[in-house]
């Protein structure tokens, strides 16, 4: 479940950031908004905002799975640090290759999907994947909202047990072979990149 | 809306801002001091010395924050470790917290050239002194940018605290929104304060980097 | 006899499989300059690191005011000198780097009485006053208050060597003082050179401006990989039928002229 919800918060997350990054280069008002949103979703802690989510949906009387509603909240989170994080590698591009685009005839949509985003996003990898294992050791707040995730198993175990060093020692231990199987990923395919 | 019902519990989430700017505080101080010896260690030419900080530091920061707290908190006792919530919850804070800062040391020290250590010996400056008035303080001008971001990381993470009763103000107001059926209006209220918090934070923090760095910036004029 | 200042004897350096010192033997005397010269990797800074022990060697001997540096030796046996020994032999010696290596978080006076603090046991009174007059006489006494990063290439070099120079060294080292600067910042740096050559300052310079070591050393060593080529009074520049050392001044005069 821990592996699960932190994939589709990922995979939420980093199509919304792109698009929170895109809009913030349209105008005023998308500037604002992007401002807003990451400033908003990096100003309050995660709990909080896990929190506020899930009493926001019934508060509307919107009925979703509360395991959809912490992928929801993860993935609107990650997108703000995505956002963030693309945003510094977009700016180490040299303004020169936009406008050799430009020149070139590029338009802007096709100057960002074909110039701009498969360099940032390589650029960007081992940055991403230290934010993926972020969003892993987050996941294990949505325990409080009683997904059976990793930390909320290991605790209904401990409730029924009453070994909590063992427990939560092993639950840890899977926390940091997850970890260290990600930043791995990471760094071979930053060499693999860095190779061509 | 009606905004009354907040009147009676006013106190209690004075006491929980109190709580959370403690915990902030306590937890920052343990992890700095905690992080530097580690750093130190993780620097060390003795691979023995070595190989634990680097454990430590991975092992620490491979695991979530809610998890260390319930293992102080839950496994304490085990080994006669018996401690209140709030003790336990920044024990936990700062350990967390400490992997990150020697990471950020040990960043900082690299950052010194080596010429301004060979400098310090040629003056035949000891050791101790070249690392207190040479290698210390620039390699804390070098992090002071990550220190700042990571306080700030560090007092939203005070709010997970509240999962082990601490009570801080995430706790207060949770506790309010449930006794008064307001539970979203009083979140989102607290989101709102969070981010408010953390802003002031971030500026205070900005306006401390641009003063202990002005001096490795030349000046625009003169 | 008199004893000389710095004598090296026999001297071996090898970084790893590289042997970049082989069986160099020199001397600087008391109050004169030697200017060690030659191309870039011909061991020359190697060589001044080893008279302070920034640079460890492994054979040989290099002795500054007959005392060796950077080893003890007891019964025949060599170990390395304790900390407190080798830092009591390197105040003596003072060292002026290719790239200042002043502490960027302190002042200029700061970063001159620091050591006078720190090493020599001066109160913070003694250390300013006498921090001051040291940048007075390299002429910067009004930038006494100014940080490294907002002075000039040349200005942090003088402060550099006012910074050596304030714990009384008996011999100055420079690491090719002025390699890092522009042009037109050498010569201010040089002519603070010239004014402690001529107060009677032993000096070793290692360098790339001919000019300076035509006139003003006493003694000139060129190096070529690791070895001395050829040692002599100044006027070898002119006069040295040495094909290397000829080569390598044509080398330098026709990167100079134009």
């Amino acid at each position: 479940m821990t592996v699960y919800v932190s994939l589709l918060g990922v995979l939420v997350g980093v199509p919304i950031g792109i698009l929170v990054l895109i809009t913030g280069t349209l105008g005023t008002a998308g500037r604002l908004f992007t401002k807003i949103y990451v400033s908003y979703f990096r100003g309050v802690p995660l709990l909080v905002q896990l929190l506020v989510l899930f009493n926001f949906l019934p508060w509307i009387k919107f009925d979703i799975s509360a395991t959809a509603a912490a992928v929801t909240a993860l993935g609107l989170i990650t997108a703000a640090y995505v956002s963030e994080i693309l945003r510094g590698t977009l700016h180490s591009i040299p303004p020169g290759q936009s406008e050799a685009a430009a020149a070139l005839g590029y338009g802007p949509r096709a100057t960002w999907q074909y110039i701009l985003l498969p360099q940032v996003i390589r650029l960007s990898i081992p940055a991403l994947f230290n934010e993926l294992t972020l969003l892993l050791k987050s996941s294990s707040l949505i325990s409080v909202v009683g997904i059976a995730e990793l930390t909320r198993v290991s605790q209904n175990i401990v409730a029924t047990t009453f070994r909590p060093v063992e427990i939560y020692l092993v639950a840890a231990g899977i926390y940091i072979v997850m970890s260290q199987i990600l930043l791995t990923a990471g760094r071979l395919l930053e060499r693999h990149w860095a190779r061509r | 809306m009606d905004l009354s019902i907040v009147v009676p519990y006013l106190g209690l989430l004075a006491s929980g801002f109190g709580y959370t700017v403690f915990c902030w505080l306590a937890g920052a101080l343990g992890a700095m001091a905690l992080g530097l010896p580690i750093a130190l260690l993780r620097m060390s030419p003795v691979r023995w010395l070595r190989i634990p900080a680097v454990l430590y530091i991975e092992a620490i920061r491979g695991t979530p924050l809610l998890l260390i707290a319930f293992l102080i908190y839950g496994g304490g006792p085990a080994f006669g470790l018996l401690l209140e919530p709030l003790p336990a919850g920044i024990l936990a804070l700062a350990l967390h917290a400490s992997a990150y800062f020697a990471e950020i040391y040990r960043v900082g020290f690299n950052a010194v050239p080596r010429g301004h250590v060979e400098a310090a010996a040629s003056l035949g400056m000891s050791p101790v002194a070249t690392f207190l008035r040479v290698q210390l303080p620039e390699a804390l001008v070098a992090v002071t940018p990550s220190m700042v971001n990571a306080l700030v990381v560090l007092s939203k993470e005070t709010s997970i605290l509240s999962i082990i009763s601490v009570p801080d103000l995430t706790y207060e107001v949770q506790k309010m929104g449930i006794e008064t059926f307001a539970s979203f209006e009083s979140l989102f209220a607290l989101a709102i304060g969070y981010w408010a918090l953390v802003s002031v934070i971030s500026t205070l923090g900005a306006a401390f980097e641009r003063r202990v760095t002005f001096h490795i910036h030349a000046a625009r004029s003169q | 006899m008199t004893q000389h200042m710095v004598e090296i004897r026999h001297l071996h350096k090898r970084f790893g499989a590289v042997e970049v010192l082989s069986d160099v033997s020199l001397t600087a005397e008391t109050s004169k300059v030697l200017c060690l010269i030659g191309p870039s990797g011909s061991g020359k800074s190697t060589l001044l690191r080893c008279i302070n022990f920034l640079e460890r060697y492994e054979a040989g001997d290099v002795r500054v005011e007959g005392e060796l540096v950077g080893y003890e030796e007891r019964g025949g046996q060599r170990r390395l000198a304790s900390g407190a020994k080798l830092r009591q032999q390197r105040r003596k010696i003072g060292m002026v780097f290719q790239q200042f290596n002043l502490w960027p978080h302190m002042t200029a006076i700061g970063n001159v009485a620091d050591p006078l603090i720190r090493v020599r046991g001066f109160s913070k009174a003694q250390a300013r006053e006498r921090a001051l007059a040291v940048l007075e006489k390299v002429g910067l006494a009004a930038k006494a208050a100014s940080y490294p990063a907002n002075l000039s290439g040349g200005q942090q070099q003088r402060v550099a060597i006012a910074r050596a120079l304030a714990m009384e060294p008996h011999l100055m080292l420079f690491d090719e003082p002025t390699s890092a600067l522009d042009p037109e910042l050498v010569g201010e740096v040089l002519q603070v050179m010239r004014a402690l050559a001529s107060e009677g300052m032993t000096m070793v310079v290692v360098t790339h401006e001919m000019g300076f070591a035509a006139g003003a050393a006493d003694k000139i060593a060129f190096l070529d990989k690791g070895r001395i080529v050829q040692c002599g009074p100044p006027d070898i520049l002119r006069k040295s039928d040495e094909p290397r050392l000829r080569q390598f001044l044509q080398t330098y005069h026709e990167r100079n002229d134009f």
